[in-house]
């Protein structure tokens, strides 16, 4: 069975490019414009992995790791965050909220796909 | 389309100005009328006197003969209005023409069509893009679009 | 939605998206500098621009953003202050991006050099002390849809510091709310815990914001909260229905109830089937979704059009017109009451198809005011002044072809006034005016014309350098008396400029010519006003319509022509004395006011003598009147104007063409021409 991806990006073609990188490589991905969004569509789990935008609308990306950390449903399950290096300050503050790995943009295709091998196993 | 030495034919209509026979390709030909009420312009050219109504447009009528310095020849029985559609200034535009009579639609080859003579010419050799014969009669190949853009 | 998959195309569209709400945010912004939304809307779009810009090879334009986005990054955070030159920058560098987006070689890296400099000499400038808010801001939208929202509260939430209000308020936000409370579970007073929540609300919530944006207002009390939210749809209907889908009634309670005749609500609440309050929130929620269907009704009911089609139904109104008429002139020679009696119904109906049809080509004003809000603001910045925009009207709706035809002698107009009506900010001071000019567009109905102003508080017109200059070019002799009207017409005349100094903006003398004619084009008239050291108003007055006008036929010779009844003043008789007094000048005497006029038959050369009581028709243009001496004055006429084609550009004194009622083609009048031509007729005039 394919692992389920959630993508959170208020960037659409980030989103696109997200799902044609991952979704080539043969998981399922469910996209998200923005936290609530995210939660919407996925609060109830059945996730394997979350990858999710800081600076977003209604519900920036801290926020979203924060109320996916409440839900039993995302315990154990790895959220990575994409952040660029002006949000530095962000970076500590995401792993307080309970993130388990970043990803710097801009990033290559290869490489978000190997960081999300390397998380998933 | 100038004269080409190809063996293609193509259609034209025929007409009478002052006793000379012109054609106009008949792709540009819309339609062919008898005289209808015409509405003079004030001040207009002499070349553009008028204005008909031609199913709900107003279209101006033209008068070539004025172009040619033929003698103005008085409305009789026999004359039409040749509807013609051409690009003008860059807009398609749709102009009445006054002909003593209409013959026929002829099928002249362009072979047959030959430059106009440089000199011998009654009229503005730029006014005429080719002269061709139709069994023993010269038929002039107005160069339409030329003479309205020359105004 | 969009069906490009490729994320490169996407980006170029997201970021065009983008832009257009970083401009409109940065607009806003300079009226409004506190507003965190429109800082975080502008933050945003520069940080996704980036972002994204950075994934799908825009190095340039990532690069390029990524300080701007800095000094927005340190305003949402409250170091920074949004002053009127960081956003003067953001605009410039708005721009700027989109070249960048647009290509390499589509921006001057000069220039964007010069933006990232100021950028950063402003963004080491102090911090300006102001307190970080969280920031919210609008999400994505989608469809209307009526959520019936069902909440209530533990009971010891309200112990627990949760107040349901600002939910309230919240979902109020996102579009027309109907909140009941719910009060059944309310005990007697001497059980009632006063700090308990025994309340439950039902919401009736009509939005375009996503079932994730309603669930986020309750995130935080999720836990503690008991919510339902469901989509209503518009299927809102019969009471019943309302309370079997709320799951309050049930069906065959219903249907059997139902079957009596009395209201169904009362008996519904007598037989004990549904509480009262149950009944008042379902009426709510039917009264909810009837007002919001109908509410919706007006905001979806509309459906695009190419203007082509539109086009081609106005002219085939036209003909419509044009055949009516004809109708019309044939049935007047008819007894047939029948005949006639059908013929009027046809005329009422062709009339009524040609008013909605001219509505539907109508648009608001305000499409064309909005673009002046960015012309303004970088065109007083370049020239060092400070200028407000106010703008009123804007619903007046017009032609969108005249629309269309207006902007560019708007554009003329204004930059005018900012650059030679308004003062800078010393001057003003130095005449006792505040420091900030006032722009001020305005837009009005008038009949079946529309009113545009344009007014500045400026330093007004120069009569005096009018004066000279219009002596300078022959258009007056000097120490001629001229009222002031006609001094400030001059300003029209082409050639004219009264900059002393000629800038970059105007000043070169075309402008106001352009403008004149643009006008006439539009069969409209433009009129000044200006007082001295207040300002100056330029009204340009227009039609409704360029298809159709009501118009005045008549008769010259054996030739009808069609003058368009706006213009007309009255017709009167020609008397002998005026028609004989062939010498000297053609005037006339209306109630005292000396009208010069012409005589048609012959300025069209008509061979045919003149009806012996000739007319005159009195028609004006721009505050001026002419007399129009007519054989005879024929009526009304519904007039679909044809425009003349370019054989006939050399013709002046008509505007276009109609077809009558008998088929045969009538020339319209220009009066605005004629009206310049009977009033020169007079002074010396220019040779042109």
């Amino acid at each position: 069975m394919s692992k389920t991806i959630l993508s959170v990006d208020d960037s659409a073609s980030m989103r696109q490019m997200v799902k044609l990188t991952l979704g080539g490589a043969g998981y399922e991905v469910i996209e998200a414009s923005d936290g609530s969004d995210a939660l919407a569509k996925a609060g109830g789990g059945g996730v394997h992995m979350v990858l999710t935008d800081l600076n977003m609308p209604n519900m920036d990306g801290l926020s979203l790791i924060r109320e996916l950390r409440k839900l039993p449903a995302y315990k154990g399950v790895p959220i990575i965050f994409l952040t660029t290096e002006s949000d530095g300050g962000k970076k500590s503050e995401a792993k307080a909220a309970g993130a388990t790995a970043w990803i710097v943009k801009p990033f290559q295709q290869q490489q978000l796909l190997d960081v999300v091998r390397k998380v998933l196993g | 389309m100038p004269p080409a030495s190809g063996n293609r034919s193509f259609e034209a209509l025929t007409f009478a100005l002052s006793g000379e026979i012109f054609a106009v390709d008949a792709y540009m030909v819309r339609e062919i009328l008898d005289i209808i009420p015409v509405t003079e312009v004030p001040g207009a050219q002499d070349f553009v006197p008028g204005l008909i109504n031609v199913r709900g447009r107003v279209v101006p009528l033209a008068d070539l003969r004025v172009k040619f310095g033929m003698e103005v020849a008085a409305i009789s029985p026999d004359t039409r209005i040749v509807v013609v559609e051409m690009e003008l200034f860059g807009e398609a535009t749709i102009v009445g023409l006054l002909a003593d009579k209409v013959y026929e639609v002829a099928e002249l080859t362009e072979a047959a069509i030959e430059d106009p003579p440089a000199i011998g010419m009654k009229w503005r050799p730029d006014f005429i893009k080719g002269v061709g014969k139709h069994g023993n009669d010269f038929i002039f190949i107005p160069a339409i679009e030329h003479i309205f853009a020359a105004g | 939605m969009a069906a490009a998959t490729d994320p490169h195309q996407i980006f170029l569209e997201e970021a065009a998206e983008l832009l257009i709400q970083l401009e409109a945010a940065l607009l806003s912004l300079e009226a409004a500098p506190d507003d965190r939304e429109l800082i975080a809307t502008a933050f945003r779009a520069l940080h996704t621009i980036k972002g994204s810009g950075a994934m799908f090879g825009f190095d340039a334009v990532a690069e390029f953003t990524h300080q701007l986005e800095s000094a927005f990054d340190r305003v949402r955070n409250g170091q920074l202050a949004p002053s009127a030159e960081l956003i003067g920058i953001a605009l410039a560098a708005k721009d700027h991006i989109r070249d960048l987006i647009g290509g390499p070689d589509a921006a001057d890296p000069a220039a964007g050099a010069d933006l990232l400099c100021r950028v950063s000499q402003l963004v080491g400038a102090p911090a300006a002390p102001s307190q970080a808010a969280p920031v919210a801001a609008e999400g994505r939208r989608e469809a209307m849809v009526t959520w019936r929202i069902r909440f209530g509260l533990a009971a010891d939430s309200l112990e627990r510091g949760i107040n349901p209000l600002p939910l309230l308020d919240e979902l109020r936000s996102f579009g027309p709310c109907t909140v009941l409370a719910l009060t059944d579970a309310v005990p007697p007073l001497a059980e009632l815990d006063p700090v308990a929540c025994y309340l439950r609300w039902d919401v009736m919530l009509t939005t375009d914001h996503p079932r994730g944006d309603i669930e986020g207002v309750f995130i935080f009390v999720a836990d503690e909260c008991e919510l339902q939210l469901e989509a209503v749809g518009d299927a809102g209907g019969r009471l019943g229905d309302i309370l079997v889908r709320r799951g309050d009634a049930h069906p065959e309670t219903v249907e059997t109830i139902a079957a009596g005749r009395e209201r169904l609500g009362t008996l519904l609440v007598r037989e004990g089937v549904v509480g009262e309050p149950q009944l008042r929130s379902a009426l709510a929620e039917q009264k909810h979704v009837r007002e919001a269907a109908g509410s919706q009704a007006a905001a979806i009911g509309s459906v695009r059009v190419p203007a082509e089609r539109l086009d081609n139904l106005m002219d085939q109104v036209g003909e419509l017109v044009i055949a009516q008429a004809r109708l019309k002139q044939l049935v007047a020679a008819c007894d047939d009451g029948h005949i006639k009696a059908v013929a009027e119904e046809i005329e009422r109906l062709s009339n009524g198809l040609r008013d909605t049809t001219m509505g539907i080509r109508t648009v608001p004003i305000g499409s064309l005011f909005d673009r002046f809000r960015r012309l303004v603001r970088d065109l007083s910045h370049d020239l060092g002044k400070n200028v407000r925009l106010t703008m009123s009207g804007e619903e007046t709706e017009l032609d969108k072809t005249v629309i269309e035809r207006l902007n560019d002698p708007l554009v003329h107009i204004v930059r005018n006034s900012l650059d030679h009506g308004i003062e800078d900010p010393d001057a003003r001071e130095l005449a006792g005016k505040p420091r900030q000019g006032c722009l001020q567009l305005s837009a009005a109905h008038s009949g079946a014309q529309v009113l545009v102003k344009v007014r500045d508080d400026g330093r007004g017109l120069d009569r005096d350098r009018l004066r000279a200059k219009a002596e300078e070019m022959g258009l007056l002799v000097p120490g001629a008396p001229i009222t002031d009207a006609e001094l400030l017409q001059t300003i029209f005349h082409p050639g004219l400029s009264t900059a002393a100094q000629v800038t970059s903006v105007s000043g070169r003398g075309v402008g106001m010519d352009v403008v004149k004619r643009a006008v006439d084009g539009l069969r409209g008239s433009i009129e000044v006003a200006s007082v001295p050291g207040e300002g100056t108003e330029i009204a340009l007055t227009l039609p409704l319509t360029l298809a159709i006008i009501d118009g005045l036929l008549v008769r010259v010779g054996n030739g009808r022509y069609v003058i368009p009844l706006s213009a007309v003043e009255e017709c009167v008789e020609l008397s002998t004395a005026d028609d004989l007094r062939h010498t000297g000048r053609n005037f006339l005497s209306i109630r005292g006011d000396l009208v010069p006029f012409i005589r048609l038959r012959q300025t069209f050369r008509s061979p045919l003598p003149a009806d012996p009581y000739q007319k005159v028709v009195i028609v004006a243009a721009a505050e001026r009147r002419v007399g129009l001496v007519v054989d005879q004055v024929i009526g009304d006429h519904q007039t679909v104007i044809k425009s003349l084609s370019r054989l006939h550009a050399d013709v002046a004194n008509f505007s276009g063409a109609t077809i009558l009622g008998d088929g045969t083609v009538a020339l319209i009048l220009d009066v605005g021409h004629l009206v310049a031509e009977g009033q020169a007729a007079e002074p010396p005039r220019q040779a042109s």
